[in-house]
């Protein structure tokens, strides 16, 4: 596309892509600026810009020993323990899914079993799971069987999300790796489990970082499993609704919540632009 | 795809019974390699297989009249979807959930195309400004919700302030029946664009550069070359960008919830919301899970006729 273009029209595409990035941009930058500020500043017509920036909303999400205690009213806000319970919930969701997903990835992508693309499809079609007809029955059996508020409860019904996920982008990656490597050192007589772990893992090393990138940010998505599943084991997604009592409006607290959960997002971003581009497009961008 | 789980049981089972049968047939297959790969396929599908149980099972449920707490619980046959469809709660959700993901699926592939050629002309901007495209997806749903919520507070949201400046009047966004359904698009808009331009790029990128060239040497302007040689070659990506969309949209429960939870009165009351309100507040379960039963088949038929349309034109282009 290396069209030699006017100084006039690159202003004008300029000044077009600027103005849909300042859309796409301007909604967090507003947040953020409305964390810093205070109840009474938030409630003015017209808006604020100017002002003294305080930390005092996020003191009152994390400050346990005067939670509740705020400068315009009370209200009662733990945020830390959801916090925790979200790490706790994506990063074990993570884990269990790279144990499951990337054999059944690999084997998906390089061994010649029969109806390959059917069970690849089967795995991929949870992704688009209508997660509240599994949830319903689930709510009364994980109360029966005790796993209804639990860690392990959570992380394994986390994985109609992530498992799913894990075993189509390995499996994609896995393509990716020229199958030469390996069938060379096949000949020269590695066994197919050294091959894997010695040959395919190493270089397979980004892309499953990537991946997993891009679970854990699905997991930290999630709200409607933790919604019904579990109370004080609920993730973060769960307490920032709670944030917004009906009738009272601490506007700001909740902004300083919204921004403590879009950090973790931005930031891997940051990281793995490229990885999560391929995986929230399934593939689709390389 | 859920219509894939029905035929993928059917699959599970035929392959193994050819696994089975491969045995009589002489080695055409070295054994040894495929109980590998059952061994580490077995896992994954197992937990799936699972969840896929537990999907029968809420499809029983919904033929049940169970309630939480309550002992007995009787097998009712259709009796669930027959008090359903005499309502007029359960049409309005089914037609608030096809305008909510009609609507935002419609809009979000024409702004994505928008978007997409706006960031393939690679000016200097669009080089600096790539990565911002993702930062709507990346953010939890719920948090965009509230995000949103608080900044169309009709009171002092600065959505209406900026209306204001451009001389329009107080816009009462989701606190009003008639402008609710239309917020919540604006929202969904916002978050999922980006979803078809990174797409919709993708694809304008695959074009090779000598289709184009033909195109100009032969005289054709700009806006010709778009529509009769770019649009019919990107618009299999497009379609499946809107078969994913479509899917989700048609399930989409958090930012709903979020926001509105289905109000006012029940103008954004799609079938997902009614679902958890019907089984988790109203606690019959069985009734909740009629209401996804009814959203799934929704989703079934328009990601199968979405899917056809795909073949259509990717046939077409091919």
């Amino acid at each position: 596309m290396r069209i030699k273009r006017t100084t006039s029209t690159n202003l004008i595409l300029n000044l077009f892509v600027g103005i849909c990035a300042l859309i796409l941009v301007f909604p967090l930058a507003w947040i953020v600026i409305m964390s810093l500020k205070q109840q009474a500043e938030v409630m003015t017509w017209p808006p604020t810009v100017l002002f003294v920036p305080t930390l005092e909303n996020f003191r009152v999400l994390f400050d346990v020993a005067q939670a509740g205690a705020t400068s315009y009213g009370t209200i009662k806000v733990d945020f830390l323990t959801p916090i925790a319970n979200s790490v706790v919930i994506a990063l074990g969701s993570v884990i269990i899914s790279l144990l499951f997903g990337v054999p059944a990835g690999y084997v998906l992508a390089r061994r010649d079993i029969p109806l390959k693309e059917d069970i690849a499809f089967f795995i991929l079609g949870f992704r688009f799971a209508p997660v509240l007809l599994v949830v319903i029955p689930l709510f009364s059996i994980f109360q029966a069987i005790g796993l209804y508020d639990t860690y392990v409860g959570m992380i394994w019904v986390y994985q109609v999300v992530t498992l799913p996920m894990i075993v189509w982008l390995s499996r994609s990656y896995i393509e990716d790796i020229p199958k030469d490597i390996e069938e060379a050192a096949a000949m020269d007589g590695a066994k197919p489990v050294r091959v894997v772990l010695h040959i395919v893992l190493p270089l397979l090393k980004p892309g499953l970082i990537g991946a997993s990138l891009l679970i854990f940010l699905l997991a930290w998505h999630n709200f409607a499993l933790g919604l019904i599943l579990s109370s004080t084991k609920a993730p973060v997604t769960v307490a920032l609704l709670k944030l917004l009592n009906p009738g009272v409006q601490f506007y700001p607290v909740m902004a300083a919540g919204l921004v403590v959960t879009m950090i973790i997002p931005v930031i891997l971003i940051v990281i793995g632009q490229r990885h999560l581009e391929r995986g929230l497009t399934f593939g689709a961008v390389k | 795809m859920d219509f894939q789980r029905s035929d993928a049981i059917v699959t599970l089972q035929s392959s193994t019974g050819q696994l089975a049968s491969s045995k009589d047939e002489a080695v055409t297959v070295e054994s040894r390699l495929d109980w590998w790969s059952i061994a580490a396929l077995a896992p994954a599908i197992t937990i799936l297989l699972g969840f896929l149980l537990l999907f029968f099972y809420g499809v029983f449920q919904s033929l049940t009249d169970l309630k939480f707490g309550r002992p007995q619980v009787h097998f009712i046959g259709l009796d669930n979807y027959a008090a359903l469809i005499k309502t007029g709660d359960f049409w309005n959700s089914v037609r608030a959930t096809l305008v909510y993901a009609g609507s935002a699926v419609l809009a979000q592939a024409v702004f994505g195309l928008v978007l997409a050629k706006l960031f393939a002309t690679e000016v200097i901007l669009a080089r600096v400004m790539r990565p911002v495209i993702l930062l709507p997806l990346v953010l939890p749903p719920m948090s965009v919700a509230l995000m949103w919520t608080t900044m169309m507070d009709p009171q002092n949201g600065i959505m209406n302030y900026l209306l204001s400046l451009a001389g329009i009047g107080r816009f009462a966004w989701i606190s009003d029946p008639n402008t609710a359904m239309f917020s919540l698009v604006v929202i969904d808009v916002w978050t999922y664009t980006p979803f078809f331009a990174l797409i919709t790029f993708a694809g304008l990128q695959g074009i090779n550069e000598e289709v184009r060239e033909a195109a100009r040497v032969n005289g054709a302007k700009a806006w010709a070359t778009f529509w009769h040689i770019e649009l019919p070659l990107i618009a299999p990506y497009i379609l499946i960008a809107a078969v994913f969309r479509l899917i989700e949209s048609l399930n989409q429960f958090d930012i709903i919830f979020g926001t509105t939870q289905g109000g006012p009165g029940n103008s954004t009351s799609v079938l997902s919301v009614r679902a958890y309100i019907t089984a988790f507040q109203n606690l019959a379960f069985g009734r909740g899970a009629a209401l996804m039963v009814v959203n799934w088949m929704i989703v079934l038929i328009g990601t199968v006729a979405m899917v056809k349309l795909w073949r259509f034109v990717r046939q077409r282009v091919s």
